[in-house]
């Protein structure tokens, strides 16, 4: 039995050492997603974007020669310790620029390890502000945080016309508290009443924080937590028999909120990134693409809705290609440099860098899920 | 008097390999950080021998409370937490603080001991002397946590005892992202840019690599020679028997106690060293989970020994972190062949890494070394020992 064991670990390292023998016509792009853990669902419809993207476009020219493009996929497990040795791996395997993460708390734990190599990433939707701030090489394509608080606060004052919100975000997650802290200093602005409370990890009965809400006389509820939390929250503010409006962030444009709200009928809006029929063309591709791959249509949650996540992968793929293309080179340092002054007209909108290597975006969707047909409907709105 | 003449020479014989083995050790590390080209392989080996470095001091705290003294707690993250986020809090440079407490004004510890050291000494001295001050407090915190949780927890047994310590480390993590000590743990949010590996040299000298190893490596050594102590024998006595341990006079309050608190500290410094290593700390990675992945590689590496923690632990992050990635890429590569296998795809590494451990636990239910150590002296005895047949009976080698 020893023996074997032996054996076994043996022919593990063995298969570890033998280094991928790339050949010279090919520019790696690093995928730096979580496939595992909290966030797999989201980081694997991110994913998808750039694979599809891949089999689209699966070459790039630099200076009149023609290199293949290969993504290799690193998974973070949605882990702030496994970031560390996934980020190494995509360095390892001699990635020109990675895209990646879906969660910003990865992606900042990621940064240092790409920094010290001095590999560029564009982050694909990870919306903190800490990803950039201080990380030079890391470079985004989505809205930040604090405009989209403030989106949800005037939505909540001007569109439905509330006077008071009631804040609903999950403790210890960065994601849900800076969401709730921007929330909060625009609603401070517009003179909206706010109750903020914290739910602990593994929740599941929502009834005491829903009637909380009650008694505060919320009109609105702001819940900016993950997806299943955001099913229950939904879910249970339909058997309470609840007249309020839930908005939720950007992870909550998911075909799975969509269920829920099927299920009960309640009110409830998101921003995203893309809007459906913004861009046909690359929709009945992507469409084609899920129904074609067994795997993918797995990957995609089992049906061919299409996730504002994947649009974003996609467009990241193509800026990556833009930025390639600007370097003339697969060096990193050279894409770095480039990376500042790419522009790209994307599915997602115009894409281009500003301070920090933020997105300019001027503009965020909000999607209200209709109960009856089941779909998204997209309205475009301001950034504050 | 010739087989004590020859268990004499075989110690000396062992205790020469073993301190060159070690000073080999540090010469490969040292290259390894400064000369030494960086492709894929050295790439992946750097994480991989740190993180291993650190679980193995962490294991080998929870191994001298779980194995040596027989109290099985369950708290270990919590200690963890404790160790990494007091280690963070006080070497996060002063100019970052705006930065790090976004939503805190800054915080309200507006120093860095790295950098007042460093003020005084020059940047490397202070980065190195603020680490390890830094360090030995994150120790010292989680030791003070410690002795105030065990005055209650100490008095339950068994079952017990895992249930208090389990809670502990799920109160600490609730306390940690409580939004009103925000100021001094940045709540929800991430505590990041402070001193970390890369930063730590000597002139040009880098040692990110050597210095997880070195600090990992003192610590392990002062548990082994607590354990051969008389306080070590008085632990054993009882995890053994504590009725047969208490009529011989052994206070059982009070060696328990001395177990827990001194077992708390070295995972404070465990907890600072994965901060170190991990670059930012956020109370919400250290989960149950995070205890049951410890207590795993203790039990692999066996319930009472040391080497086997330290081997387990670098099998275990090896494993999981290196060698089996190969199973999510869908392809193996062999010899320059990319061969597509169908089974290989995302999250596929995470079944067969279950197997793996469900087949050492089921197989090797004492682990790797069973409450047996690795000992260089016990090889040679070994090695003697085939040379002639009649000689000392082997030694405690595998």
């Amino acid at each position: 039995m020893k023996k074997l064991f032996a054996l076994v670990l043996a022919v593990a390292m063995v298969l570890a050492l033998a280094a991928p023998a790339f050949a010279d016509d090919t520019i790696t792009i690093g995928v730096f997603e979580p496939l595992t853990g909290d966030n797999g669902p989201g980081g694997k419809q991110e994913t998808l974007g750039m694979q599809y993207a891949n089999q689209e476009t699966p070459t790039v020219e630099v200076n009149g020669v023609t290199y293949n493009v290969e993504l290799v996929v690193a998974d973070n497990e949605s882990s702030n310790d496994k970031a560390v040795s996934a980020a190494t791996e995509l360095v390892a395997k001699g990635a020109s620029i990675v895209l990646g993460s879906y969660g910003s708390s990865v992606s900042i734990a990621g940064a240092d390890t790409f920094g010290e190599a001095g590999v560029p990433v564009i982050g694909v939707t990870c919306t903190n502000p800490q990803v950039t701030e201080g990380n030079d090489h890391y470079f985004r394509i989505c809205f930040t945080d604090p405009g989209q608080g403030a989106i949800h606060a005037q939505f909540a004052k001007n569109t439905l016309g509330a006077s008071k919100v009631y804040c609903l975000g999950q403790l210890g997650n960065d994601y849900d508290q800076g969401l709730l802290n921007y929330f909060q200093a625009t609603a401070d602005e517009l003179g909206l009443k706010v109750l903020k409370e914290d739910f602990p990890e593994g929740t599941s009965d929502f009834t005491a924080y829903l009637t909380n809400a009650k008694n505060f006389g919320a009109e609105v509820i702001f819940a900016p937590c993950s997806i299943p939390y955001g099913q229950l929250i939904i879910q249970q503010a339909a058997s309470q028999g609840m007249d309020v409006v839930i908005t939720g962030p950007d992870t909550w444009d998911s075909n799975m909120i969509m269920d829920s709200v099927v299920a009960t009928g309640m009110d409830v809006y998101c921003t995203t990134f893309y809007g459906e029929g913004g861009a046909p063309e690359f929709e009945e591709g992507f469409k084609a693409y899920l129904n074609g791959d067994e795997t993918a249509l797995a990957n995609n949650g089992g049906n061919d809705m299409i996730a504002a996540v994947s649009v974003m992968g996609y467009d990241a793929y193509y800026v990556a290609l833009e930025a390639i293309k600007a370097a003339g080179s697969a060096d990193p340092a050279a894409i770095l440099k480039a990376l500042p002054d790419v522009t790209y007209e994307g599915a997602t909108g115009g894409i281009a860098f500003g301070e920090n290597g933020d997105a300019v975006r001027s503009t965020a969707f909000i999607k209200h899920a209709n109960a009856e047909t089941g779909a998204w409907e997209a309205e475009l709105t301001d950034l504050g | 008097m010739e087989k004590t003449l020859q268990r004499d020479s075989a110690r000396k014989i062992g205790s020469v390999i073993a301190w060159c083995l070690i000073a080999a050790l540090y010469a490969f590390l040292i290259l390894l950080d400064n000369v030494l080209p960086a492709n894929g392989f050295t790439l992946m080996l750097i994480p991989v021998l740190k993180k291993g470095a650190i679980y193995s001091l962490i294991c080998v705290s929870m191994n001298l409370l779980n194995g040596f003294t027989g109290l099985f707690s369950l708290g270990q993250a919590g200690f963890l937490l404790v160790g990494a986020y007091t280690y963070a809090v006080f070497s996060v440079p002063a100019e970052q603080h705006d930065a790090v407490y976004q939503y805190f004004d800054g915080g309200a510890i507006r120093f860095s001991i790295p950098e007042t050291l460093g003020k005084l000494l020059g940047e490397n001295a202070g980065n190195f002397l603020g680490a390890v001050v830094c360090i030995i407090l994150a120790g010292l915190v989680a030791a003070a946590f410690a002795a105030l949780i065990g005055i209650p927890v100490l008095r339950l047994k068994s079952d017990y005892l895992a249930i208090a310590t389990l809670g502990f480390a799920e109160i600490i993590r609730a306390i940690f992202q409580w939004n009103s000590l925000g100021p001094i743990t940045n709540g929800s949010n991430m505590l990041r840019k402070y001193t970390n590996f890369s930063d730590i040299c000597i002139g040009s000298l880098k040692l990110s690599t050597a210095f997880p190893f070195f600090i990992s490596m003192v610590c392990i050594g002062l548990i082994v020679l607590l354990i051969n102590s008389s306080y070590g024998r008085a632990f054993k006595a009882v995890r053994d028997d504590e009725v047969a341990a208490e009529a011989m006079g052994i206070s059982l309050f009070k060696h328990k106690m001395l177990s827990f608190v001194i077992s708390s500290f070295f995972a404070g410094v465990g907890g600072a060293l994965l901060a170190m290593y991990q670059t930012t700390v956020q109370a919400n990675a250290f989960k149950s989970a995070m205890t049951y992945e410890i207590l795993l590689i203790v039990v692999i590496g066996g319930i009472g020994s040391v080497s086997g923690s330290c081997i387990a632990s670098f099998l275990y992050i090896a494993c999981n972190e290196w060698w089996l990635r190969f199973l999510d890429s869908g392809s193996v590569s062999l010899f320059g062949n990319t061969i597509a296998v169908p089974f290989f795809r995302d999250g596929f590494r995470k079944v067969v890494f279950s197997v793996l451990i469900m087949v050492i636990v089921l197989f090797f239910s004492r682990g790797i070394m069973g409450d047996k150590e690795l000992s260089f002296a016990g090889l040679v005895r070994k090695f003697q020992k085939k040379k002639s047949p009649d000689g000392a009976k082997g030694g405690a080698g595998k």
